[in-house]
């Protein structure tokens, strides 16, 4: 038996709208709790951007001293190339150097002026085999002529991780619980919706309305709002990251760039956040229709 | 066209609404199924809409067996049987027109099916000058004629009445009455649950009379009144 679209159309959106205070406050409970969830997934992505720069990229740095002869240098070349533990390492010089500075200080043009490129100490960028190797490898040129200091990591990035994971856990949670509240108030809608349509309902049993006939307009009205919510929620989603996307260009937050994702990271997660809309939403409806409309 | 076979039916362990209960009834009958209030008569009209299942025994309408009938097929079950009911159970923000054509609706019939079929039936009720109405905006009477065009615009075999006059004045009564008597002279099998003495006397139809849940009495061309029973 066909069900007419026009038929569903119209009793889905007669529905909402009898009910819309109820249907905009879970419509807005699924925004705030997926606009969470996909912020946090973004987080996410972003932090692991941000240290798989570092993993892959640089987990020790051995600093020369700016006048370190042609010699002092070679021997810490010759040395790493002699151990072991090191799976690559790139010397920065000088002038290279001064222009990475100068881009990390772009907002503070005094410190710049006060810095000449004579005075930038040149670096050896090595990337480890066990990134856990770094202290000790760090150690052995701590002492060595012309280095001026070793500086690792690991430490900075062991905290963030933890941090974001706990700050993540969080949000998470949070998400949850408000992802199950408002599958709850969709249910509720729902009980309501059935409960002040009962004389119709009757109607259409005892005509021969089939099952599906009658549950379709409710379901689909627990779609609709959980849809509309994750809407909402991944538009939240584009806004806060255009304006992350805008701090970081037009302040030139340089530390915070690390944590830029790209647009397909963001597109999977507004399809996530839809996809989390749709399932909370037909969820919620369903169990409604099961529990409270006996067909 | 419809036959029960020893059907038990309980609500509650000691509380019987039927007892061993056997009935048949041919195409095309007219009867009335009358008894006190509790004596089993919704009870009898529930089991054969299939709204509820019996205990024990067989219920057939229209060819099906209904006790076993699984739940996906009683809305196809349900578009061969017409019923109305004291209450009217129409739907108070709908038109007459709408009331009746929503039986269509939801059954997926088209709008051309519904733009004929309805102001046809309206016509046969004799409202189809006030199919823009609201139920309201009627007399009793009136309402139960829309509740019978929409029981009926499927043509169904059989038609379930239960105590269809119950709300309404004699006249009105009266018009119902001979509403259901020309649907009858269709072929339509009607059987209506009543109390109302007046009319199963003058009518001279089948008359089954159910008491505690058992049929007393089942008298062709009966009347209503106990101690009457002549058959």
């Amino acid at each position: 038996m066909a069900i007419s679209l026009e038929y569903v159309v119209k009793e889905t959106s007669g529905n909402l709208w009898r009910n819309r205070l109820m249907s905009l406050a879970a419509i807005l409970t699924i925004s705030v709790s997926l606009a969470l969830a996909g912020a946090s997934l973004l987080l996410k992505q972003g932090v692991s951007t941000a240290t798989s720069q570092w993993k892959g990229g640089v987990q020790l740095l051995i600093f020369m001293q700016p006048n370190a002869t042609s010699s002092q240098t070679k021997a810490v070349s010759s040395q790493l190339n002699s151990l072991p533990e090191i799976k690559s390492y790139f010397y920065m010089d000088q002038s290279r150097s001064y222009q990475e500075f100068k881009q990390l200080m772009a907002n503070s043009p005094d410190l710049l002026k006060s810095v000449t490129e004579s005075q930038i100490p040149p670096s050896f960028r090595v990337v480890l085999k066990n990134p856990n190797d770094a202290p000790s490898v760090g150690s052995l040129f701590q002492q060595q002529i012309g280095v001026k200091d070793v500086n690792f990591n690991r430490g900075a990035i062991n905290t963030m991780l933890h941090v974001t994971s706990i700050v993540q856990f969080v949000i998470v949670a949070l998400a949850a619980v408000l992802l199950v509240s408002a599958s709850v108030l969709i249910l509720n809608v729902i009980r309501v919706a059935i409960f002040s349509r009962r004389r119709e309902v009757a109607v259409m049993k005892l005509v021969g309305a089939t099952n599906w006939f009658i549950r379709i307009p409710f379901m689909l009205e627990g779609m609709v709002q959980g849809l509309v919510g994750a809407i909402v929620a991944a538009a939240a989603v584009i806004g806060i990251q255009s304006l992350f996307e805008y701090v970081v260009s037009h302040f030139q937050v340089t530390v915070l760039s690390n944590f830029l994702v790209s647009s397909h990271d963001v597109f999977m997660t507004e399809l996530f956040v839809v996809f989390m809309g749709i399932i909370v939403g037909t969820a919620g409806s369903a169990f409604a229709v099961r529990r409270y409309l006996e067909v | 066209m419809i036959k029960v076979d020893r059907v038990c039916k309980r609500y509650k362990e000691d509380e019987y609404a039927l007892i061993d209960c056997s009935l048949e009834i041919d195409r095309g009958e007219f009867v009335f199924v009358v008894g006190a209030s509790g004596s089993g008569k919704s009870t009898l009209l529930r089991l054969l809409l299939r709204e509820e299942r019996p205990d024990s025994g067989q219920v057939w309408v229209a060819g099906k067996e209904l006790s076993s009938m699984p739940g996906w097929k009683v809305p196809f079950f349900r578009r061969n049987i017409g019923a109305i009911f004291q209450d009217f159970r129409l739907l108070p923000n709908k038109t007459v027109f709408d009331n009746v054509a929503f039986a269509l609706e939801v059954i997926g019939k088209s709008k051309r099916h519904i733009s004929t079929q309805v102001p046809q039936m309206l016509e046969l009720v004799g409202l189809h000058d006030k199919q823009e109405r609201l139920p309201d905006e009627l007399s009793g009477g009136e309402q139960q004629r829309v509740a019978i065009a929409r029981a009926f615009i499927n043509r169904p075999l059989i038609l379930l009445a239960d105590e269809p006059t119950g709300n309404l004045d004699p006249e009105n009564s009266w018009s119902v009455m001979g509403l259901l008597e020309r649907i009858n002279r269709t072929g339509t099998t009607v059987l209506m649950a009543t109390h109302d003495v007046g009319i199963v006397d003058s009518m001279r139809r089948r008359v089954i009379e159910l008491d505690h849940g058992q049929i007393k009495r089942d008298q062709t061309r009966g009347v209503y009144g106990l101690g009457q029973q002549t058959s």
